[in-house]
Order: structure tokens, then sequence, then C-alpha cells
């Protein structure tokens, strides 16, 4: 059921969409908007992934590492590029590419939403509006050209500015879609005195701002009208809280693109400025006497509305941010209750954590258990990335056969299943490790787990390598390099097949001998595909190209087998027997099984 | 056997160094029967088995089976010739 509905949603959402573009030209340039908006914030994210691990997080983990600091960026920033919604969506960015923590992306939000205020101070005071979508144009030229650059830092300056630049001109075709809308709103209309007004008033600041996807120009609207006397400046105050609201929806936009970590952020601005909104109307007699204190004492006069309203943006936000400050921790924890990250699901320690750490005993079973269940979802990754499927690999059907049946490739990113899966469990392993006391009587255990974890990611990157040409050549035309290339997974699906039986049914004390029996069919089968590779090249029935192809990728499948025969010797020998010494010194070396070899030869 | 055993044991038990050797002679031991039991298993499998890729590699199985018992056995005997003799 949830299959036919998953397969009938897309289409149904293009086939409304198609409709509304016909039907309505506003719409179509509504929807483009968003579209190019998204597309900005991909790039964005893309360019800040350049700088992960460099100087951009080296500052902004100095620049956010206290709350002060984090809410002190929020302002400044907000206070020079004037849009506390650009400010959210680039933090979103770096909390999806993970250069920042949700408590610091908090900060930052919460000052943004201090620093907007200087926005009202300046179209109040000044009559000036710095508008930066001007730079829009600019910054996709400059951006391009960027991409294209070999560094890897330029081509993330040139994402950034291509994904600044979308943005911006995202914000222009929704505002361009809305134009119409915008000349329906007459505010002298909706008049309201008390707190249906209030309520009513607020609301209009809302639909004002998700329309015109900007608070600041609902605020010039709403400067205006106070200047024309179109509304009265309760009415005015209630559309700065409205706006306030309003706002947020550019961060729930942009978050829709990022992963769960942006969408937590995305819910904190939602929630603080819904709560900032509702403080304010609740508290809106008590906050009027409080900005009529504030502004005669700096001097505002008492008919200077436009500037009373500064005070008042400012004022109620400062409180926001006074009340919501010191539950930043509880908010933390209540987004991440709601908003589950997928990663988390796949992939979270399940054995080691704090109680396995106080004895060595404990820690060692612990990081052994969590080794083998990277083993176990590394394995999994492998098989598809050799477009095969573990479930039968490890079944009792001839491999030949699993591997004719998979004959089609399967397009699957690795990379993406390593981060998924492996990614923060490996991170988790190392961690661990540090944290254990140096004790020496289990060093030698630890380092040997350290290393099996270590084999199975190097396994893991030479699958990707070897997948490159496995995807190109198992489905070509050209029976012979098919063949040797079906070969090549027909070689890693056995040892995979034969290290499981080796895992579970036999001895465990004769487990690590074994792995000696698959350590000589892979220096034989190496000497195989020499020969035949060179056969093929002798009878031209493969291209130069894909002989070299194949003689590297036949090293990259002979790497993966020999990182999973590693993994296994490691981690068999992590284990503390008494027999592991004895079986360490029968284990044949590489001498040894060289000359096993040349005697199966004669 | 029983007696001699015992008698190993205290030997090792004052003897930091025979001490050792008797773990690893004991490991070896184990191992080394386990391993003669495996050779044993496989070679019956070799006989019943008919596929001849599967034939293949359980008599590579069974090579390096024996080269291993083959190496164990002689760090066995290594290990419990006297020390004067080596």
């Amino acid at each position: 059921m949830k299959n036919t509905l998953r397969k009938i949603l897309l289409p149904t959402i293009f086939a409304i969409l198609a409709y509304g573009f016909w039907i309505s030209p506003d719409f179509k340039e509504i929807s483009a908007g968003v579209a190019i908006f998204l597309f900005g914030m991909l790039a964005l994210e893309e360019g800040f992934k350049a700088f992960t691990g460099g100087l951009l997080e080296k500052i902004l983990k100095r620049t956010t590492d206290k709350l002060w600091k984090s809410l002190t960026f929020g302002i400044v920033s907000t206070s020079i590029m004037q849009s506390s919604s650009l400010v959210s969506v680039i933090a979103i960015s770096f909390l999806g590419a993970g250069l920042i923590g949700l408590s610091q992306g908090i900060g930052i939000i919460f000052g943004a939403n201090l620093g907007t205020t200087t926005g009202a101070w300046l179209i109040a005071g000044l009559g000036l509006k710095v508008k930066i979508s001007a730079y829009a144009m600019p910054m996709l030229v400059f951006g391009i050209i960027l991409i294209f650059q070999s560094s890897r830092h330029l081509k993330g300056i040139g994402y950034i500015l291509t994904g600044l630049g979308f943005l911006f001109l995202g914000i222009h075709h929704m505002k361009v879609g809305f134009e119409t809308f915008k000349d329906a709103i007459d505010l002298a209309e909706y008049a309201v005195a008390g707190y249906p007004g209030l309520f009513l008033f607020t609301l209009i600041g809302i639909l004002a701002t998700v329309v015109m996807q900007s608070s600041h120009a609902t605020l010039v609207l709403i400067i205006t009208a106070l200047a024309a006397q179109q509304i009265s400046y309760d009415n005015a105050l209630a559309l700065a809280i409205g706006a306030n609201v309003g706002t947020t929806i550019t961060a729930i936009l942009g978050a829709l693109s990022s992963n769960a970590l942006g969408k937590r952020l995305a819910g904190a601005h939602l929630i603080f400025n819904v709560v900032t909104g509702l403080i304010a109307i609740a508290f809106i007699h008590q906050l009027l006497t409080a900005v009529d204190v504030i502004s005669a004492f700096v001097g505002i006069g008492e008919a200077d509305y436009t500037l009373k309203l500064a005070v008042f943006h400012t004022l109620f936000n400062l409180i926001g941010i006074s009340v919501m400050l010191p539950f930043t921790n509880h908010l933390v924890r209540f987004l991440e209750r709601v908003i589950k990250s997928e990663p988390d699901r796949y992939a979270k320690p399940k054995y080691i954590n704090e109680l396995a750490l106080e004895l060595s005993d404990t820690a060692i079973e612990a990081l052994r258990l969590e080794t083998n269940r990277i083993y176990n979802k590394a394995t999994g990754i492998i098989a598809k990335g050799l477009s095969l499927n573990k479930k039968n690999i490890f079944s009792d059907t001839e491999t030949v056969r699993i591997v004719l049946q998979h004959n089609k490739p399967l397009d699957y990113d690795i990379d993406a299943a390593y981060v998924r899966e492996i990614k923060s469990l490996y991170s988790a392993i190392l961690d661990f490790i540090n944290r254990l006391p140096g004790d020496a009587s289990v060093s030698k255990q630890v380092t040997r787990i350290q290393r099996a974890n270590q084999s199975i990611i190097i396994s893991l990157k030479d699958v990707k390598h070897l997948q490159k040409n496995l995807l190109r050549y198992i489905a070509s035309n050209n029976a012979n390099i098919s063949n040797e290339y079906n070969l090549l997974r027909q070689r890693i699906a056995t040892v995979l097949r034969r290290l499981e039986k080796i895992r579970n049914e036999e001895d465990a004390s004769t487990s690590i001998l074994a792995l000696d029996a698959l350590r000589l069919t892979l220096g034989e089968n190496a000497a195989l595909l020499h020969e035949r590779t060179d056969q093929l090249i002798r009878k031209g029935t493969i291209s130069a190209e894909m002989a070299i192809s194949l003689m590297k990728d036949g090293t990259y499948a002979n790497q993966i087998i020999h990182h999973l025969i590693e993994f296994n010797s490691n981690y068999l020998r992590s284990e503390e027997r008494d027999e592991t010494e004895a079986e360490h010194l029968i284990s044949l070396n590489e001498d040894e099984i060289g000359s096993v070899l040349s005697e199966t030869e004669k | 056997m029983k007696l001699k055993k015992l008698l190993k044991r205290l030997n090792a038990y004052f003897d930091d160094s025979s001490e050792q050797k008797l773990q690893t002679d004991e490991g070896l031991s184990k191992v080394l029967k386990k391993l003669k039991k495996k050779e044993e298993n496989l070679k019956l499998l070799v006989a019943e088995e008919s596929g001849d890729g599967e034939r293949e590699m359980l008599e590579q199985e069974l090579k390096i089976v024996h080269s291993q018992r083959k190496k164990g056995i002689e760090l066995l005997s290594n290990l419990r010739k006297p020390e004067s003799s080596k």
C-alpha cells in the first residue's frame, strides 16, 4: 500500500504543478522562485562542505564555541547583511555540512533575530535600505567562473557565491510572483481595535512577510502605512510581531533541502519567533509603556512613531532572547526528539558506552562487538557495490550463478552508504579507543581492533574505485571484458562467503589458520588474472583501454580480498584465548604460502 | 602419564621461563589435535565432492592444513628438545 502511494505521489504532484503552471503565470513564477531558492541552498551547502576540516571550521568553532559568541556572531552578521533570513539559511547550511552544532546554530538564530532589528533603525532613522539582492547577478557570474577552477577552495567559494546568487534570484522570482497579491493588501481596510485587531494584524504581518519573503519589506510597508496614518500605532506593532514570525518561512524553505540537523535548526527558529511573538502579544500594554519610557529617555519625540516602532522591535526581540536563552538545552533535546535524523537510526553505537569503559575487559568486548557490526554493514555495502546481493552471496547457490543472475549494473552510492552506516560508528570506535585508560595488558588487542577497522575502511574505498569500471563493463557488449569483470566479482563473492563460514561455523581455535587457505587462493588468482589479461591483449579481443582498466581493477580486487582477510585475521586475534598464541605461531607466512603455491603448480 | 604432566606443571610453577614454555606447548598440542581432526575431515570432503571447482578449493585447503600441521609439529619438537641439544 505504502509503495503504491509512493509510486503515484510523484506523478500526482507533477500533474497538479503542471496544471497550476498552465492556468496561472504567477504561480509558475513563485514555484520557479522556490525551486531556484532550493537549488541555491544545495549549492551553498556544497560550497561550505569544501571548507569542512579547514579554516572556516576553525573560525566558526572559535567564534561560536560559547553561547554569547554565537549570539554575537548572529547579531553582527545580520547587521552587516541586513537579512536575518539569509543568516539563518546560512546557519542551516553550516549545520547541514557539519561545521557547527545545533546549540551553536540556535545561538546564531537568536542573534540574527536581534541583528535584524537594526534594519528597523536604519529604515526609520535614516530612510536607508541596504539592498544586497542587487549583487545576485554578479555573484552568479563570479561563482560559476570559480566553480570551474581546479582548486578545492576556489571551487567551494564558487559554490557559495552561486548559492547566494540563486538564493537572491529565487527570492526575487517569488516576490515578482506575489506582486499581484501585494496590491490586494490594503491595510486600512482591516483596522480593528483591541485584542481582535492585534491578532488580525499579527496574522496579516505573517502573511505579508511570507508573501514578500522579507521582514524588511513588511517593515517598510508598515512604516509607510503608519506615516500615512493608514493604520494605528497599535496595529503597526502587531504587524511588526507578525513580520517577525513570518520571516521564518525562508528558513523553513531552506531546511527542506537540508538534513535532519538543518530541519531542527529551522524548527528552533520557528519556535523562538512564535514564542517571542506570543510574549509580545500577551504583554503588549506593558511593552508599550516600556517603549514610551525608553523613547523619552533616549530623546525620541512623543509622536515619532516610526522610531518608536524600531524601539519596540528591538525590545521584544531582546525579551524573547532573555526568556528563551536559559531553555536552549531543553530546546535542543526537544528538537532532537521530535525531528529524528536518519543516520542515527542506522548507525548508532550499540555496544560502546560509558559503562563499557569502566573495565578493560568489557571495553575490549564492546569494541569487538561494535567492530563486528561495522564488518556486517560493510559487507552489505561491498556486495551492493559489486552489483550483487549479500543474502545471495551467503546462500548455497554457486557464486558463478549468482554473478550471472546479477548481470545488471546497480547504481549504488558507496560514499552515501558509508556516511549513513559506517562513518559515525567508526568515529565512535576511534573516540572510545582514545578514551581507554592506557592498560598495557589490552594494548595489543586494541591495536588489532584498530587495524581490523582500518582494513575494512580501506576495502570499502577500493570497492568504490573498482565500481567505476565495473558498472561500465559488466553490461558491455564485449563478452570478453564483461566475463573478466564477472570473474573479479565472483572472486570477491567467494572470499566473502568463505570468510562468513570461517567466522560462523568453524571451530574458533582453528579459524585464524583457515585464513591461510584464502591467502593462498589470493596469490594464485592474481597470477591467473595476469596470464589471462596478457592472452586477451595478444588476441586483440579487448582494447588497450579495457586492458588497463582490467589490470588496475584486478589489483583493486586483490586489495579488497587482502583487506577482508586482514580484517578477520586481526579481529579473530583480538580475542584473548590460550590457543591464540599457538595459532599465531603455526600460521603460515608469505614465503611458506608461496612454497605451497609453487607445489600446487607443479 | 598423568604424574608426568603434574611434575611438569610443578616445575613450571617455580620457573617463569618453563611456565611460558609449558603454555606454548599446551597451546600447540591443542591446536595440532584440532588440525589433525580437520585434515581427516577435509580428506573425506575431498573424496565426496563432485564439483571440480569446489574440490579444487578443498584440496588447496587440505594442503594448507597439512603444511600448518607440519610447521606445528616442528615447533613442538623444537620446544621439547632438551636445552643442551638445541
